[in-house]
């Protein structure tokens, strides 16, 4: 059995393609204005990356937040049962699950790829992704550098503000004083991982017996995988591509 | 699920009520106004006045409250607030009835709405009972007593009309009638399937201390006949059955139980002001006991957060949770309602130990959150189904 898994997600778009639970092409596109069409180019380029025919495809499954609109996909499911489904695939053991992503945190805990409990951040982008994006902004840094300067750092300076607008306003007013950039930038990493980890114990992640995987576009980023990871005092796994969880939880999804 | 009767019949019913309660002020009956299941409508009827509730559930009146109430309190009060300060507030729907009333009896219950009546008495004058806040010692219980009988000496004075003991003893036993009637309804909830859903009983309810004893019995009547034959296609046994439990679901709010229902749950009890609490425990009907110490006795035990310490309202929570057989229980709350959102910690607590699964959600009357909310409620109806 063929299948595809598309997660439409706010800022990316990702698909996997999957034979018999085997997974043969994956594929990661910003998603830009058009959910629908994002969600399209993606499903073609997992195809056209392998040597299936459109045809041989079974099933077509989408989650992510524009689900419900992907017309390719036969059903939608939650990002919660995505996640759980496809990190428990890559990592059978594991109890905890935490998701950075885009636009929105999860900490989910699981059992055999069964969810029994989660906790999403609520409607506000602190400690998301996009408070990184927007704090590094104001840093004028690459997002892709200020998990690296979280090494560098001696001193994380204190973040008090956990809404994006005013950390940004923050941040301008610690380089006025003349704070270490490297300080700065921890100092945020240090806010999101702190934000993240009370999220992880709520549902008592950290007291699982068991592995915590770390997905999610963020996931990607060094500083803040070895600052959660101090947070909640444990080690964090994360697979070798940690933003297609979800993409490759949908394509198991009734297998 | 074909559209039942009933819920055709509720369409017309505002306007008719209304209307009724246009004619009887015309005639010289007082209506009162009330915003809590603390105070006891029984009272009021047998003073020949009526009632009806100003608890508001929407949206469109709470820019018209921020005038008077700071923004982050809880969107109920804001909401009710508004609705009345600007008298019937023309062009929104459903709002006439704030414009009706001759005097409120109110309740100091949560802080909130404790503040908003000082200011709410600049409009319509505004008289409130007070409640001990730890309900279970006999002190409390007197203290209860002594408020009610104030009460009542306050309604016989304002209506004119003497509250005697049979009087009183008539309007408890139709208030038990209705009582018993919801019991009968919830009931019916409990077959696997339910027959009804939950936004249809939500709809009725929120009625409840809105229209006449006589038109709602009238409707529980009509629905529980309609519903009793009704057997719902097997397929629907597989929606995982739902609990809502916490703040009140005012009139004109049905944001939370649409989308839990529209996502493939189903709704078959609610633990709330505008559910099991507003009509579980009856009023003692014994003829040789003081009708108004049966009343304070029964009203000083409704389970509501401003209550503390809560144990019986955490109690409920799991009886009702598994007597109506759910799969979930989803904590409903309103944004800056303390009381219920800190006893979210305890109720969860509770419901785990019973291998109950609980999902929090808090909001306001505003359609921002409806994806946010979505996204939730689906991720915990595919983990209990
Ligand atoms: S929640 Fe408490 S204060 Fe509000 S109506 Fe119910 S009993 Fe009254
Ligand atoms: S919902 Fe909570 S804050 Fe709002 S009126 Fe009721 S008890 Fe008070």
């Amino acid at each position: 059995m063929i299948t595809v898994g598309i997660d439409s997600g706010s800022s990316t778009t990702k698909a996997v393609l999957l034979e018999d639970s085997k997974q043969l092409a994956y594929t990661i596109i910003p998603t830009e204005f058009d959910f629908v069409k994002a969600s399209e180019k993606a499903y073609f380029d997992v195809i056209s990356q392998s040597d299936v025919q459109e045809g041989d495809i079974g099933h077509v499954y989408s989650t992510g937040y524009g689900r419900k609109n992907i017309g390719l996909a036969e059903r939608s499911i939650s990002e919660i049962t995505a996640h759980a489904l496809g990190t428990s695939y890559l990592f059978p053991e594991i109890k905890g699950i935490i998701d950075i992503g885009g636009q929105d945190n999860k900490v989910i805990s699981v059992e055999h790829g069964k969810v029994l409990d989660f906790l999403m951040n609520d409607k506000c982008a602190a400690g998301t992704g996009k408070f990184l994006e927007y704090t590094a902004r104001a840093l004028n840094i690459d997002i892709n550098d200020l998990g690296d300067l979280w090494f560098m750092s001696k001193e994380p300076a204190l973040i008090t503000s956990m809404c994006t607008v005013f950390a940004e306003s923050e941040v301008i007013s610690l380089r006025t004083q003349g704070i270490l950039k490297e300080d700065i930038a921890a100092g945020l990493i240090k806010s999101i991982a702190n934000k993240v980890a009370i999220m992880a114990k709520k549902i008592n992640l950290h007291n699982s017996h068991g592995p915590i995987a770390f997905v999610g576009g963020v996931a990607k980023n060094r500083g803040i995988h070895a600052a959660l990871e101090q947070e909640i005092s444990t080690t964090l796994l994360i697979p070798p591509e940690p933003q297609i969880t979800g993409a490759l939880g949908a394509a198991l999804y009734e297998s | 699920m074909p559209e039942l009767k009933t819920m055709e019949y509720l369409k017309k019913i505002y306007k008719k009520r209304v209307n009724e309660l246009q004619e009887l002020r015309n005639n010289g009956v007082k209506v009162i106004g009330t915003f809590c299941i603390f105070v006891p409508d029984e009272l009021i009827f047998a003073a020949g006045a009526d009632r009806t509730i100003l608890c508001g559930g929407k949206n469109e009146t709470i820019p018209l409250a921020e005038q008077y109430l700071p923004r982050n309190i809880c969107p109920l009060i804001k909401s009710s607030l508004g609705s009345i300060v600007n008298d019937g507030c023309s062009g929104i729907d459903s709002c006439a009835h704030f414009g009706l009333v001759d005097m409120i009896i109110a309740e100091n219950t949560c802080d909130g709405k404790k503040k908003m009546y000082e200011i709410l008495d600049d409009f319509i004058p505004t008289y409130v009972i007070d409640l001990p806040q730890r309900p279970d010692t006999d002190i409390a219980l007197q203290y209860f007593l002594q408020e009610l009988e104030s009460l009542k000496t306050e309604l016989e004075h304002f209506t004119g009309n003497e509250i005697t003991s049979t009087k009183l003893l008539d309007r408890i036993k139709e208030s038990n009638e209705i009582r018993k009637l919801l019991h009968q309804l919830y009931c019916e909830r409990k077959r696997d399937p339910s027959p009804i859903s939950g936004v249809d009983v939500l709809k009725i309810i929120q009625k409840q201390f809105f229209l006449s004893p006589t038109e709602f019995k009238h409707i529980l009547k009509m629905v529980i006949e309609e519903i009793e034959h009704i057997q719902p296609e097997q397929e629907s046994n597989t929606k995982p059955r739902v609990m809502i439990a916490g703040c009140p679901l005012s009139g004109g709010n049905t944001k939370v139980p649409k989308i839990i229902e529209e996502r493939g749950g189903v709704i078959v009890c609610e633990e709330s002001c505008t559910g099991t609490r507003s009509f579980w425990d009856l009023v003692d009907e014994d003829e040789n006991k003081d009708p108004m110490l049966s009343l304070s006795q029964r009203y000083i035990n409704i389970p509501c957060s401003c209550m503390s310490p809560n144990k019986k309202r955490l109690e409920s929570v799991v009886d009702l949770a598994q007597e109506f057989n759910v799969d979930g229980v989803i904590y409903y709350t309103l944004q800056f309602c303390h009381g219920y959102n800190i006893e979210a910690y305890n109720v969860q607590k509770e419901l785990k130990k019973a291998g109950i699964p609980m999902l929090s959600i808090e909001t306001d009357y505003s359609d921002s959150d409806i994806e946010q909310l979505g996204v939730r409620i689906d991720a915990f109806l595919e983990m209990i189904s």
